[in-house]
């Protein structure tokens, strides 16, 4: 594994949870997998102390654990993943921040400092409590894993926990909305467990039911095989997932099924699984309140997905403008519902199936759901709406509408839906109803701005059709997105003849620095200059083609190219570097301001520092914070960098344990 | 050389004719004959084939014709006569190397392969090569290919595009300011047809000095700062970044900016390849013989390059500009490359010290340069770039 991403996760580990575990990462990182007294032997550490650092590491989901058997010794590893992802903690805040308010972002980010954490603890922790409910809670059989390390977390989230959640039902509200959103997710016996160890067990479950003579090679025997193990994974996964009807709180007659869990789940449910993995958790009948047992932790996965529809946004935003970039928003929004992780399903499924149904797509009017009303969609194209500032110009509505009419006469908008309902008393009255489609017409209009545009940020469901469904080509487009991101650092770093050489070269493929120079227009001598900078720094290649066997270098013709796949791990690594260093440099800053620092951390002064602190010692304090805040930016704009060349596609593997 | 005895009747009646029919032609004296097109036209005057070659090698012996070899089959060609005139002075050595040149036609043929085919020795090759240029019968040219090289072609034929590089060099030189100015043409021409450009005044207050500080600032949260202009009025947002550069023409309480108002989608005529040729080729801005000489293909390369550097894109066949893109008022210096790159804004990545550090590669703990006796860092936070 890189060794600036070790480097990185050790930091992380450190500032995160003291010296010890970022020892017992380090040499985890360093050697592999390794049960714990061999741990503590390379550590040099006592295996005492090397328990209590697992444990810590483990509530923090930062260490994978799996034992073949019941008495066999276990094993840890370290998940990449999720010791990165400690770096992105203030990228999702923002984000569950951004999208559904404060306190939610509050409630993750307790969540995401405790690791996982279960429902009632939580709730202890913002001192809410549910009546007497509280106390019958029936111990679970399935998630036994991180009871006994819980009670710490508890107390660490007694010390961050901020009053912005007032009430149990509020907190039920906000953790219930996140996990039909997917950015929380149940906690299951196989979350901890290394993915390696998952697919052998789940391959061994399958030969076992399916396969009794063990034989799973040659052709056809194989596919089924692997068709067999992908249910069966997609079962365990669904298994996982949180329910509505096993993790609700109810197990009785009353129900209620949110809008993204339908009932008929349930038959999935009970379905009979081949290892009889059914984890139902068994609690007080209460409606619409969670499992005070249920344990959630935070989905990077999904959170990527929205900070990767978030860069969508932002791109189109540049494009096309504010009004067309939060239509998009909506539609991005709209979708992330139906997608499940960035890659979607398996690749071999995406391939039989016609790409064209897979595409996930929304319609207008949940956009328009979506949509933020305030957004001024007539104003930015031309001939939608005829007057520029306004949102509510009645006397021009008249001639507006009519323009609208023969505009979109041909792209199949149904007008009669308006007129036919225009007799009916409607609850917000004729007038609403008519700016209502009209609304749904001009989000058309910037959807179809989005099509026309090069990038071809959306599509129809169904193309050439005039259906109302819009879906997005995500895997396309992230590809986009990549490339613009490496274009952004190539322009930065290096200026903008690089770039145009670079495009260049990704677009005609192996040149020689003559084609070069003549489809550049520069001079072969400047274009050279940049080509050997390029291939300096590792973004171009050339690949030598020898005229005689004597391979000469006068003789030797040179085909120059540009590999995407190289600049973004190499990128990537440079990010990882970046990060370290812009951390490492904290603690020298803080050195500089230790002494007030330390002063205002003094018991006495803590909490009074306006009081007690003199005027030039409070504004010594104000630079430290502001020089802590700028680093700490600086790596989280950095991790959004990191979110998209690597984790956006879902084809980079560099951190599959 | 012996002097040739006068041309017969019947050669300067069937030079006549091929000349004739040669200049009719599309290609001039590019034109070739075959023999059954010779004894076509020769008719009476050669009725059998020894005829025909009699004739043929008469007028190849007063250099009116030239022959040579296409697809297998041997062909001729005209000459003039002015030209026939001054090579049948020559001697041997020069007429063989005229002949060579002449053969090269306008891709021109370099000193070095001269003296290689003509297997002459190199001083009577430059002799004769000096003569014939004398004589006005050939010149040098230089080859953007190889310059350094003597390239030789026929006094009167004009270079191709692959010896002079096409419209945009200038004398084997690379004309970059002539690029440059066609570029900025075609952005300023697809610029108008792009989106449609709308004056909008804004109450001054909605963007006070201090805002922009703190939108210059790369500080904290650039993030956050997005996040609060989301909130504020539409207008604002649907103004271009490059409303900045308009922020000269501040009125007393409003800036007046520049909105680019999308048009509908698959509604507009955006410019095509060959429209942005009709508009460069047309326009006055450039010489009317430089105009003349510019192809399609040559504009549709200042096109690509344009979209490399992410000024235009295409849309159907057409191309528009890229949203915020403005062209450069002629005489404009470039000086403030920070504000072109500013579009491009970077991303974490390079607006940290570490992305732009030089000795980035040597950086690490216990090494010449570490994070923690790191000068950018220090200049960075002190003062933000």
């Amino acid at each position: 594994m890189a060794q600036n991403l070790a480097e990185l996760c050790a930091i992380l580990i450190e500032n995160h949870l003291g010296d010890l575990s970022a020892q017992i990462f380090t040499t985890l990182a360093e050697h592999g997998r390794l049960t714990a007294p061999t741990l503590a032997a390379h550590a040099k550490i006592p295996l005492r102390r090397a328990y209590t650092g697992l444990a810590t590491l483990l509530e923090e989901q930062l260490v994978l654990h799996h034992a073949a058997e019941e008495d066999a010794p276990t094993f840890y590893s370290v998940s990449w993943r999720n010791s990165y992802n400690l770096v992105r903690h203030a990228n999702v805040v923002a984000l569950v921040t951004e999208r559904h308010g404060e306190a939610a972002g509050q409630v993750v980010e307790n969540i995401l400092q405790l690791g996982h954490a279960r429902v009632g603890d939580l709730a202890d922790a913002y001192n809410l409590t549910w009546g007497s409910k509280r106390d019958s809670g029936v111990e679970t059989g399935a998630n036994h894993v991180p009871e006994a390390v819980m009670v710490n977390g508890v107390a660490k989230s007694h010390a961050t926990s901020n009053q912005h959640v007032t009430s149990a039902s509020e907190l039920h509200t906000i953790l219930r909305t996140l996990l039909g959103a997917g950015i929380l997710v149940k906690v299951g016996t196989r979350t901890l467990m290394p993915v390696s160890d998952l697919q052998e067990q789940l391959q061994e479950a399958v030969i076992v039911d399916q396969f009794p003579d063990r034989k799973v090679t040659g052709p056809k025997k194989a596919k089924e095989f692997a068709a067999a193990v992908n249910e069966l994974k997609r079962k365990w996964q669904h298994d996982d997932a949180f329910s509505e009807i096993s993790d609700a709180s109810s197990r009785g007659a009353i129900k209620r099924p949110g809008e993204h869990f339908a009932p008929k789940k349930r038959a999935k449910l009970n379905g009979n699984l081949p290892n009889g993995h059914a984890i139902n958790v068994d609690c007080e009948p209460s409606v619409s309140k969670l499992s005070h047992d249920l344990i959630v932790r935070v989905d990077f996965t999904r959170c990527t997905l929205g900070l990767r529809s978030q860069r969508l946004q932002k791109l189109a935003k540049r494009l096309l403008g504010s009004a067309t970039g939060a239509v998009y928003g909506a539609l991005l929004r709209a979708l992330e519902g139906k997608v499940r992780t960035v890659r979607d399903e398996s690749a071999e499924t995406l391939k039989e199936e016609d790409p064209e149904k897979t595409l996930p797509s929304s319609n207008l009017n949940q956009i328009a759901e979506i949509l933020d009303p305030t957004v001024d969609l007539s104003s930015s194209i031309r001939g939608v709406g005829t007057s520029k500032y306004l949102l509510n110009g009645t006397s021009k509505k008249g001639k507006k509408n009519r323009v609208i009419d023969n505009e979109f006469a041909d792209i199949g908008i149904k007008q009669e839906l308006s007129d036919s309902e225009d007799d009916e008393p409607t609850t917000n009255g004729f007038s609403s109803y008519r700016s209502h489609a009209k609304r749904v017409k001009m989000i058309e209009a910037h959807l179809l701005l989005l099509e026309e545009h090069p990038k071809a940020f959306c599509k129809r469901a169904r193309p050439g059709s005039t259906s109302t469904e819009w879906g997005v080509d995500f895997e396309t487009l992230t590809d986009a997105l990549m490339q613009a991101e490496l274009d952004t650092t190539i322009v930065a770093k290096y200026g903008s003849t690089h770039l145009r050489v670079v495009r260049l070269l990704r677009e005609r493929g192996k040149l020689e620095e003559k084609q070069v120079a003549s489809f550049a227009m520069m001079r072969v001598k400047d274009v050279r200059a940049v080509l050997t900078e390029l291939q300096f720094h590792g973004l171009a290649e050339a690949q030598e083609l020898p005229k005689d066997n004597q391979r000469q270098p006068s003789r030797t013709t040179y085909l120059w190219y540009f590999d995407p796949q190289r600049a973004e791990s190499l990128i990537l690594q440079q990010t990882y570097k970046a990060m370290v260093r812009t951390l490492q440099r904290i603690p020298v800053e803080r050195e500089n301001y230790r002494t007030v620092i330390e002063k205002a951390e003094r018991t006495d002064i803590k909490g009074q520092e306006q009081e007690k602190l003199e005027s030039n010692e409070r504004h010594l304090l104000r630079e430290w914070r502001e020089i802590e805040e700028r680093l700490l930016t600086q790596v989280a704009r950095m991790d959004e960098v990191v979110a998209l060349l690597r984790d956006c596609s879902g084809r980079n593997v560099s951190l599959a344990t | 050389m012996a002097t040739l005895p006068k041309l017969s009747d019947d050669c300067d009646a069937l030079y006549t004719q091929l000349l004739t029919a040669a200049s009719n032609s599309e290609e001039g004296l590019k034109k070739v004959f075959f023999q059954s097109d010779v004894q076509h036209l020769a008719e009476e005057a050669a009725k059998s084939v020894a005829d025909l070659l009699r004739l043929i090698q008469e007028l190849q012996n007063h250099a009116l014709l030239r022959a040579s070899r296409l697809q297998g089959a041997i062909c001729w060609s005209t000459r003039p006569r002015a030209a026939a005139e001054q090579i049948r002075g020559l001697n041997t050595n020069e007429r063989t190397l005229y002949e060579y040149v002449e053969d090269a036609h306008t891709k021109g043929i370099w000193m070095k392969d001269l003296k290689k085919r003509s297997n002459i020795e190199e001083g009577k090759v430059q002799k004769a090569m000096a003569k014939l240029e004398g004589a006005r019968l050939v010149k040098v040219i230089r080859n953007v290919r190889a310059p350094a090289q003597k390239t030789y072609m026929l006094f009167h034929l004009v270079p191709s595009d692959d010896v002079t590089g096409g419209s945009f060099f200038d004398a084997g030189d690379l004309d970059e300011s002539l690029i440059d100015e066609v570029a900025n043409l075609i952005v300023f021409h697809v610029r108008m047809a792009s989106w449609d450009e709308q004056k909008m005044r804004r109450p001054r207050t909605q963007r006070s000095p201090i805002r922009l500080d703190i939108e210059e600032d790369v500080v904290a949260g650039a993030e956050n700062n997005a996040k609060k202009r989301k909130r504020t009025a539409d207008i604002e947002d649907s103004a271009p970044p490059p409303s900045r550069k308009h922020r000269s023409h501040r009125h007393e309480e409003h800036d007046t900016i520049m909105a680019q108002l999308a048009w509908q989608a698959y509604s507009h005529e955006y410019p095509t390849a060959t429209g942005i040729h009709n508009f460069v080729t047309t326009t006055d801005a450039i010489r009317a013989s430089k105009a003349q000489q510019l192809t399609v293909a040559e504009i549709q390369g200042v096109i690509d390059i344009l979209v490399w550097d992410d000024k235009l894109e295409k849309v159907g066949n057409g191309y528009r500009t890229v949203r915020g893109v403005s062209f450069q008022p002629p005489g404009f210096v470039d000086d403030d490359d920070e504000d072109e790159e500013g579009r491009m804004e970077g991303n974490g990545l390079t607006q940290a010290p570490c992305g732009k550090c030089p000795v980035f590669d040597l950086c690490g703990e216990g090494g010449p340069v570490s994070a923690g006796n790191c000068e950018y860092f220090t200049e960075w936070l002190r003062h933000g770039r």
